[in-house]
C-alpha cells in the first residue's frame, strides 16, 4: 500500500496546478473535466496557458470567463449547444486571452510530437491559410530534408500538467478509458512534463486494471493525483456511464453569452459548491433527479468475444532436446 | 410520391446526401454532416464508410442519432475506434473520398472561413467562432470536398474575413503549386440551391435551385457576382418516404428544427 495517489479534488488542484502553467485540457466533446475546471476556476488559478485540440460543452469557456486563461492553443473551442464560445470571443477583443488557432490534426500532431518528445512534426494542413500567417508560435514552413519540398511544421506542445476525466482508475494512477480514448488524451497526457490530474467515475483495485492493460491510456507512473468523481465530465458526455446533457449545455450556454450573466453561473454553480458532489445535488435540487436520469445511456453494447492475455512460459523447454533432422546432421 | 410539406433544411440534407456515392469513405464534420451521412447510409448508400474526428470508423449507420464526432452512438457495433489519430492520418495518406464539412463563410473559390469575422489582427473588431476544428485537414488532404451551409448573404461573400480552410485559394494551380494532395471543393449545398466550381476557372457557379426558389433569388442572396450555369435546372423535390426516414433520424428536430 506504498503508493496511493487518490485525493480530494481541492487537494489536486493546489498541489499540482500552479498559476502560470501550461495546461493539457482534456476530452473532446465529451470527457471533458468538466469538475476539474471548476475546481481550477474555484482555487483562482492564473495565467494559465491551455493546450488541445478541440474542446466543447463551454468547460474552456468558462475556464476563461472566469479569468484563469491567459494563452490558448487550440483548432476549435465550443458551447456547441448556444453555437459559440461567449467568454472566449470577448477576453480575445479585450485582450484578456491570446489565441494560437490551428487545425486539429496540426494539434494532435503537436501533442504526438510532445509525447514523442522531438520537436516538430510536419502534417500536410494548414498551408495556404490564415492560421499559418497568423500563428507563427506554433506553424512554420519547413522543408523536407529528404525530397525538397516545403511543408507545415507544427511545434511540439508539452504541458506542465495535463487534466483529464477519464471511465476508470486505480489507487496507483493507472487510468482506463475506452470508447475514444477521449481522441488525444493519450498523447496530451504523456506528453505533461510534470503528469497528470485524472478524475474518474469509479476507482477500483490495481489488479483489476491490470487484468487488461490495452485499456490503460496513462500508466501510473505518470499519474500525480488521482480523484474519485462521478459525473466528473457533465454536462458532456461519459461512455458508458451517462450521455451529453444538451439541456443543461444549452443553461449554460445561455449565461457564457452574457458577460454580466456569467458571475452569477459561476457564484452558483462552482464558487457556490464546495466539490462535484456539491455541484450535482444542486443539479438535482435545481433540475431534479430525473433530470440525471434521461443521461442514462442504453447499455449492452459489450464485447462480445472475451479475451484472454495468457502467456506461455519458456521453462516447458527446460531439458528438452534441440530439434535435428539428418540435413542439419549432414 | 413528392413530398409537398417540408423545410428547406429537410430539401437540403436529402439533395445533400445524393452528392455521397456507395462505398465512399466520407470524413464527416460536426453538425449538419453527421445528419446527412446517417441519411446517406440508411438510403442509397449502404456500403459508404464513416470517418469522424472523434476517430470513429464505421460502415454500418449509427444505432441512434449522433450529436458530437465523438458520440457514443458511433462507437456502437462499430468498426474501430483508435482516435483522432487514426482517422486523420487516412487522410493525409489520401484514403478519404469525400471531406464532408459546414462552415461560416464561403467565398467563389470555396475557401471557408470558420475561425471568426472582422479583423483578426485588430481583436477588438473580431468576433470568434469554433476555428477550424478538423475541416482544414479534411479539404486539404480529402479526394473532393461536399459544403453544407444555409444559404445568406453573410455567408456567401466576394472574401472570407478569415481563411480557415482551403477551397481553391485564389484560382487555378494554386493548390498544386503548394502540394496539396486533395482535389479541392466540388460541390456546395444550401439552403436555397447547389453549386458546382468551373474546371477551368476554379469558380464557383449555380447548377440548382430548389424548388420556390429562382436564379434572381439566389444572386441576391450572395454576396460575389454569381455565375449561373447554362444548365441551370430546378432540384427534384424530396420524396415522402425521404421526408420520414428523414424526420425518422432526427425525431426531436435537433438539426432539422
Amino acid at each position: 500500500m506504498a503508493v496511493d495517489k487518490l485525493m480530494s479534488l481541492k487537494e489536486a488542484v493546489s498541489k499540482y496546478i500552479h498559476d502560470g502553467d501550461t495546461v493539457y485540457y482534456g476530452g473532446f466533446q465529451i470527457m471533458v473535466p468538466m469538475a476539474l475546471t471548476h475546481e481550477i476556476i474555484r482555487q483562482k488559478k492564473r495565467n494559465l496557458t491551455t493546450i488541445e485540440s478541440s474542446t466543447d460543452v463551454g468547460g474552456l469557456d468558462l475556464l476563461v470567463g472566469a479569468g484563469c486563461v491567459s494563452e490558448i492553443h487550440s483548432a476549435w473551442i465550443m458551447n456547441w449547444y448556444v453555437k459559440a464560445p461567449y467568454a472566449i470571443r470577448r477576453a480575445f477583443q479585450s485582450k484578456q486571452t491570446k489565441r494560437f488557432d490551428v487545425s486539429n490534426f496540426a494539434a494532435t500532431s503537436a501533442l504526438i510530437a510532445g509525447f514523442l518528445g522531438v520537436p516538430f512534426l510536419p502534417v500536410r494542413g494548414n498551408i495556404g491559410t490564415d492560421m499559418l500567417k497568423l500563428n507563427p508560435t506554433d506553424l512554420k514552413m519547413v522543408k523536407d530534408p529528404f525530397s525538397g519540398e516545403e511543408m507545415t511544421a507544427v511545434r511540439a506542445w508539452r504541458a506542465d500538467v495535463a487534466v483529464i476525466h477519464a471511465q476508470v482508475a486505480d489507487r496507483l494512477g493507472n487510468v482506463m478509458s475506452w470508447g475514444t480514448r477521449g481522441v488525444t488524451d493519450e498523447f496530451g497526457a504523456m506528453g505533461a512534463k510534470r503528469g497528470v490530474i485524472v478524475t474518474a467515475e469509479e476507482i477500483v483495485e490495481p489488479e483489476i486494471t491490470r487484468a487488461d492493460p490495452d485499456r490503460t491510456v496513462v500508466p501510473y507512473f505518470k499519474t500525480l493525483a488521482v480523484v474519485h468523481a462521478p459525473w466528473g465530465a457533465h454536462p458532456s458526455a461519459c461512455r458508458g456511464y451517462y450521455g451529453l446533457d444538451i439541456r443543461f449545455s444549452q443553461y449554460q450556454g445561455k449565461y457564457e453569452r452574457n458577460g454580466e450573466l456569467l458571475p452569477k453561473f459561476l457564484d452558483e454553480w462552482v464558487y457556490g459548491c464546495e466539490d462535484h458532489n456539491a455541484y450535482i445535488k444542486k443539479y438535482i435540487q435545481k433540475f431534479g433527479q430525473a433530470g440525471l436520469d434521461r443521461l442514462k445511456p442504453t447499455l449492452g453494447y459489450k464485447p462480445k468475444y472475451q479475451v484472454d492475455y495468457g502467456f506461455h512460459d519458456p521453462a516447458v523447454w527446460k531439458g528438452v532436446p534441440q530439434y535435428t533432422d539428418e540435413y542439419i546432421k549432414a | 410520391m413528392h413530398a409537398t410539406n417540408y423545410k428547406l433544411t429537410e430539401l437540403m440534407v436529402v439533395r445533400c446526401a445524393k452528392e455521397i456515392k456507395d462505398s465512399e469513405v466520407v470524413f464527416a464534420g460536426v453538425g449538419l454532416p453527421l445528419v446527412v451521412v446517417g441519411f446517406a447510409m440508411v438510403t442509397h448508400a449502404p456500403n459508404m464508410i464513416l470517418f469522424t474526428e472523434g476517430g470513429s470508423i464505421r460502415a454500418t449507420a449509427p444505432p441512434g442519432l449522433a450529436i458530437t464526432v465523438d458520440d457514443p452512438a458511433l462507437f456502437c457495433n462499430g468498426d474501430a475506434s483508435f482516435g483522432m489519430l487514426s482517422t486523420m492520418a487516412a487522410l493525409q495518406r489520401g484514403e478519404v473520398d469525400v471531406a464532408f464539412i459546414g462552415g461560416a463563410q464561403i467565398d467563389k473559390f470555396g475557401n471557408i472561413n470558420s475561425t471568426g469575422v472582422g479583423d483578426w489582427s485588430k481583436p477588438e473588431s473580431f468576433t470568434y467562432f469554433a476555428g477550424s476544428g478538423g475541416a482544414n485537414d479534411m479539404a486539404t488532404s480529402g479526394k473532393r470536398v461536399l459544403a453544407i451551409m444555409p444559404q445568406d448573404p453573410k455567408k456567401f461573400v466576394e472574401k472570407v474575413d478569415y481563411l480557415t480552410t482551403p477551397g481553391f485559394l485564389d484560382g487555378p494551380g494554386a493548390r498544386e503549386k503548394l502540394g496539396m494532395i486533395g482535389g479541392g471543393p466540388s460541390v456546395v449545398v444550401s439552403t436555397m440551391g447547389v453549386y458546382k466550381f468551373d474546371e477551368k476557372t476554379c469558380e464557383m457557379y449555380l447548377a440548382e435551385y430548389y424548388p420556390g426558389q429562382s436564379v434572381e433569388k439566389l444572386k441576391a442572396n450572395c454576396s460575389f457576382d454569381l455565375k449561373i450555369s447554362p444548365n441551370v435546372k430546378e432540384t427534384e423535390p424530396p420524396t415522402e418516404e425521404e421526408i420520414s426516414v428523414l424526420r425518422s433520424i432526427d425525431p426531436t428536430g435537433f438539426y432539422l428544427g
